[in-house]
């Protein structure tokens, strides 16, 4: 991958990064709440008092460049503001504290849908049509048209529920003690269990359906005649010359899901009541908790532009044409 | 041998003439395709119970006004069981129709006018105002509309207000409508704006530049026509996507709960702990709706794609 | 076209079974010729009917010769060639007639029998312009890949090999860490004319090898492969639409129509006397830069659609000499003592001409587009009047 592909690309993901903290800056100043609106909107203060609130908060500087430097500052060093609904508490505990369990439910989440889904499609590329293959195209759009959310639900209805077979709410049992590491990993395991699934099956359709389609182009080939015509093994043309090709679009569009899935995943967190970004956000759109959401904000959107930046870099390693 | 020009009156039946065998040629095309057809008539189901759910189900039940016990099961009286009010969820549920619906189409209206004029510009014009909306559409494609509207809708909601209402529409949804229509349009520019771009090479366009047509002319007159069929079949598929986005909204708390869209009962189902107390009942009927509805669409869209815009692949 | 190569002017031809390192099938007779095809029939089976593509092509390879496939696009000869090995598309099949190498049929062979002779016995240089060469693997590798596969080589040991193969092609050897869209035109048709000769297989079938090159390219690759030939020995079968190529590198020619036989023989032979009505459209098709000839001759018509071939011969409709028995009877194969084989009423069975597949007369006079296509009556027939 030249230097240049993953030049260009960086600098693309500033730029977009760059878009966002404007955006950001320019909805903090309209939020209600925000120190502009308590001045302008309240007759009461005196103007003497609104002229020292000004020079406190920083508002009789211009607003560019003096204002958007000093917001770049502060939030470069990691200075979100203070939440409302949390009594001040700084917006950065208050993600930090909720970040953790939704990185482990979405990290899993895809990791196995790309292995299992991606697999799944491949084989069904592979063996096209049949039966098999007319259901599993028909079960994956119905899924691709339904809400993660609603998968959740429905799980939990009849796993959790109906059948006990697994708790309904958060990540670990309230008020429970442990005997051993062992004991904890167990019921932190049975919980995830169900939300795991949620963010997988949505994940899984959409990506077997991706890479079906993907194979059967690929196999359309010349250079998997030429393969053939080598007198290799299916099981090695498959492997090595179509699945290489195949994954190319796939991660492409893998990669501009993300952004979509992560939207998805969240949702997913509040029907389980588990302790992530998903409830967090439910709570302070509720409490209009306005500096937690611009750092849920900040931080969802900055984390999709950088997993689309991974995936162009991983696009640029697997693409020996990508070096133009 | 004619020995006179054509008049306008018979360009103009030429004309009709043309589009009617058109239009038959396609019906001939699209009804053989099962998919787009079972895609359509859910929709149009749904369609009729949107329009007038006062005809199938009576008045949207209320707080007050509510008919049976909290969280009743289903039962002869309510055929879907009731909600933690005691609202029956049949009534709940087409009245749900029409809301979820209602957002679907103008948001999807919304995305559809300005993808489709944004993308035509960009790719017809070209040159920078292209590099510049193609940079501002990659923003847009790479975040998606929830992210954004986490932001965006509190923030016009409190600046508009909430009680509001904009055609008997409350503010809220109409505020949601806005949300999904400003984020989502990209996706629908990119498409639009390659199909201009293959298209003002065409040699008809030159022909309409030579016989004097000015841009903005040639623009409505020659490319917008061309650009029709493939504007359609995406913005089937953007309903499909509008509709799915509004449910997600509304599920995190941004709904209404005076207009209750599907996505809005499930909002109150979680609340009320439906899940976790086995109501399904609660869950079903909104979920169903939901699920048969993006997936008419979709289905639809796929379909209507595939006629309208045959790839001409030639396969060994 | 005087510009003909003599086929007795030799190749020193090293027999197959002398020059080859690799052993042969444990089948292989001795005493057959290389490669000999025998009334070889593949239908395509579209939604809209069969596709009788190759209908009844007999013909034969010795070994070090070079046979060259002409006809014009649509007849049926990269169907033929992928059809000894069987390399089709899932809606073709053999239906029937044999394919012996070494007297080996390989018709009946199963895929996994198959694989044995792919590559090893018979491999291909397709059109490396387009898409032939796997774009996300090295040269160098793909070329390799067979040797350590099929040959079961090691590694090392491969790629060694693979170093040689690009040195014989003129490819400089540090060029096979390149991937295939960093070649040119001309060095990834020569990639690939080394990947198919890795496995030092019996018989090299060259599909197009030099159409979409230019002129310069085109007759440097030309010379190589006449170069091997005749260093290596190599048996090759060239598909080409364009007879110059082949009167420049083959022995032999079969000019094929619409999935038959039209005419087949030594090339002096056929280019410079031809018989058959399609082969002399053919040649004159053909600009002849020492002609005084200012215009080109056409043939009327279009190739017919197959999956309703005309009745009798195939060329009817198009030919100017036909006459009403050409579309009754599928006329009689001949062979005259040049060596030339010719289908055509013009030329029936004679003292001269020794009969080598007699006659079909069609059953059934045809009604308009039949909704079954039907095939000539296998009739064990007379010689026509």
């Amino acid at each position: 991958m030249s230097s240049r592909y993953l030049a260009r690309r960086i600098f693309q993901a500033l730029i977009t990064i760059a878009f966002i903290l404007v955006l950001n800056f320019f909805l903090f100043r309209l939020m209600p709440g925000s120190p502009e609106r308590v001045l302008t909107r309240n007759p009461n203060i005196s103007a003497e008092t609104k002229q020292q609130l000004k020079a406190k908060w920083g508002l009789d500087k211009p607003l560019f460049p003096d204002q958007f430097i000093a917001y770049i500052e502060s939030t470069a060093q990691g200075d979100l503001g203070l939440s409302f609904k949390y009594r001040g508490e700084p917006v950065t505990e208050v993600l930090g504290d909720r970040i953790w369990p939704t990185i482990i439910l979405f990290g899993l989440g895809e990791l196995i849908a790309v292995v299992v889904g991606l697999g799944l499609g491949a084989y069904a590329g592979w063996k096209r049509g049949g039966s098999v293959d007319y259901m599993g195209n028909g079960l994956s759009l119905v899924l691709y048209s339904t809400p993660y959310f609603v998968i959740g639900m429905f799980l939990l209805v009849i796993f959790a529920t109906a059948l006990g077979w697994f708790p309904t709410n958060g990540m670990l049992t309230v008020g429970a003690t442990y005997d051993s590491f062992w004991e904890r990993l167990q019921d932190f395991g049975s919980h995830l269990f169900l939300p795991l699934v949620t963010v997988s099956i949505g994940l899984i359709g959409l990506y077997s359906i991706l890479m079906r389609s993907s194979i059967i182009e690929t196999l359309a080939e010349d250079y998997v005649q030429t393969a053939r015509a080598k007198g290799l093994k299916d099981s090695r043309v498959l492997r090595d010359h179509a699945l290489p090709n195949a994954l190319l679009p796939a991660v492409t569009i893998v990669a501009l899901q993300l952004g979509y899935v992560i939207a998805g995943a969240i949702t997913a967190e509040i029907v389980f009541n588990w302790p992530g970004l998903g409830t967090l956000t439910v709570d302070a759109l509720a409490a209009r908790d306005y500096p937690v959401l611009q750092g849920i904000f900040l931080l969802l959107a900055i984390s999709v532009v950088l997993a689309n930046l991974a995936a162009d870099i991983l696009y640029g390693r697997l693409d020996p044409r990508v070096r133009v | 041998m004619t020995t006179h020009a054509a008049t306008g009156d018979e360009l103009r039946t030429s004309r009709l003439q043309l589009r009617l065998r058109n239009l038959r040629s396609f019906m001939g095309r699209f009804l053989k395709r099962r998919d787009g057809v079972l895609g359509l008539a859910i929709l149009v189901v749904f369609t009729t119970l949107a329009i007038a759910p006062q005809l199938f189900v009576g008045p949207l039940e209320t707080a007050v006004t509510a008919s049976g016990m909290r969280l009743e099961p289903p039962s002869a009286a309510h055929i879907l069981g009731t909600d933690e009010l005691g609202r029956d969820m049949l009534n709940l549920t087409v009245h749900g129709t029409r809301t979820s619906m209602a957002i679907g189409l103008l948001a999807t209206a919304i995305t559809v006018v300005i993808g489709a004029v944004l993308g035509i510009v960009s790719g017809f014009i070209g040159g920078a105002t292209d590099t510049v909306l193609m940079r501002v559409s990659d923003f847009f494609l790479v975040l998606p509309t929830f992210v954004l509207a986490l932001i965006l809708a509190p923030v016009l909601l409190d600046v508009i207000g909430a009680n509001a209402e904009l055609f008997g529409m409350r503010m809220t949804l109409v505020v949601i409508v806005i949300v999904i229509g400003i984020t989502s349009w990209a996706g629908t520019a990119r498409i639009i704006r390659s199909q201009t771009l293959s298209l003002r090479e065409r040699a008809f366009v030159d022909r309409a530049r030579v016989i004097g047509s000015n841009g903005r002319q040639v623009m409505s007159r020659h490319i917008m026509p061309n650009v029709m069929s493939l504007v359609v079949a995406n913005a089937v598929l953007t309903f499909a996507g509008a509709v799915l986005t509004e449910t997600t909204l509304s599920f995190i708390g941004l709904g209404d709960p005076f207009q209750p869209s599907w996505g809005q009962i499930l909002n109150a189902a979680q609340g009320a702990g439906a899940p976790g107390l086995g109501a399904w009942w609660y869950l079903a009927p909104p979920a169903v709706g939901i699920i048969l509805v993006v997936l008419a669409f979709t289905l639809l869209g796929n379909a209507l794609d595939d006629v309208l815009n045959p790839k001409l692949r030639v396969r060994q | 076209m005087t510009d003909i190569v003599d086929p007795n002017v030799d190749a020193r031809v090293v027999p197959l079974r002398e020059r080859r390192q690799w052993p042969m099938p444990k089948q292989a007779d001795p005493n057959a010729p290389l490669l000999e095809v025998e009334d070889l029939k593949v239908h395509f089976s579209l939604s809209s009917g069969s596709v009788k593509a190759v209908d009844g092509v007999s013909f034969r390879l010795e070994d070090g010769e070079a046979l060259g496939l002409a006809g014009e696009s649509g007849c049926g000869k990269t169907t033929t060639a992928l059809s000894l090995v069987q390399l089709l598309p899932q809606n073709a099949k053999i239906k029937s007639g044999s394919v012996k190498l070494y007297g080996i049929d390989l018709v009946p062979k199963t895929e996994n029998q198959l694989l044995r002779y792919r590559w090893r016995e018979i491999s291909i240089v397709f059109q490396g312009a387009m898409n032939a060469l796997n774009p996300v693997r090295r040269v160098g590798d793909q070329i390799a890949e067979p040797i350590e596969l099929r040959l079961g080589q090691s590694k090392q040991a491969s790629r060694k090999r693979a170093g040689e193969l690009l040195d014989l092609v003129g490819i400089p050897k540090k060029r096979g860490a390149a991937y295939p869209h960093e070649l040119s035109g001309g060095m990834r048709q020569r990639a690939m004319i080394a990947m198919a000769l890795a496995c030092d297989p019996a018989v090299v079938i060259g599909d197009e090898p030099t159409t979409a090159l230019d002129v310069m390219v085109q007759a440097q690759i030309l010379e190589l492969l006449e170069r091997l030939r005749r260093d290596l020995g190599l048996s090759l079968m060239l598909i080409t639409h364009d007879l110059s190529v082949i009167a420049e590198t083959c022995d032999r020619v079969l000019v094929m129509y619409a999935g038959r036989v039209a005419e087949e023989g030594p090339v002096s032979r056929v280019f410079r006397e031809p018989r058959h009505p399609y082969t002399r459209k053919l040649l004159s098709a053909f600009p002849n830069i020492r002609s005084d000839r200012r215009t080109l001759d056409v043939i009327r018509g279009s190739p017919p659609d197959l999956r309703v071939p005309p009745p009798g011969c195939r060329f009817a409709p198009r030919c100017d000499q036909a006459m009403p028995v050409c579309s009754e009877v599928v006329p009689a194969e001949v062979r005259y003592p040049d060596g030339v084989r010719v289908a055509c009423h013009l030329f029936p069975p004679s003292a001269d001409a020794t009969l080598e597949r007699p006659a079909e007369p069609v059953v059934d006079a045809p009604k308009g587009p039949p909704v079954v296509p039907h095939e000539p009556g296998a009739a064990a027939g007379a010689a026509t009047p």
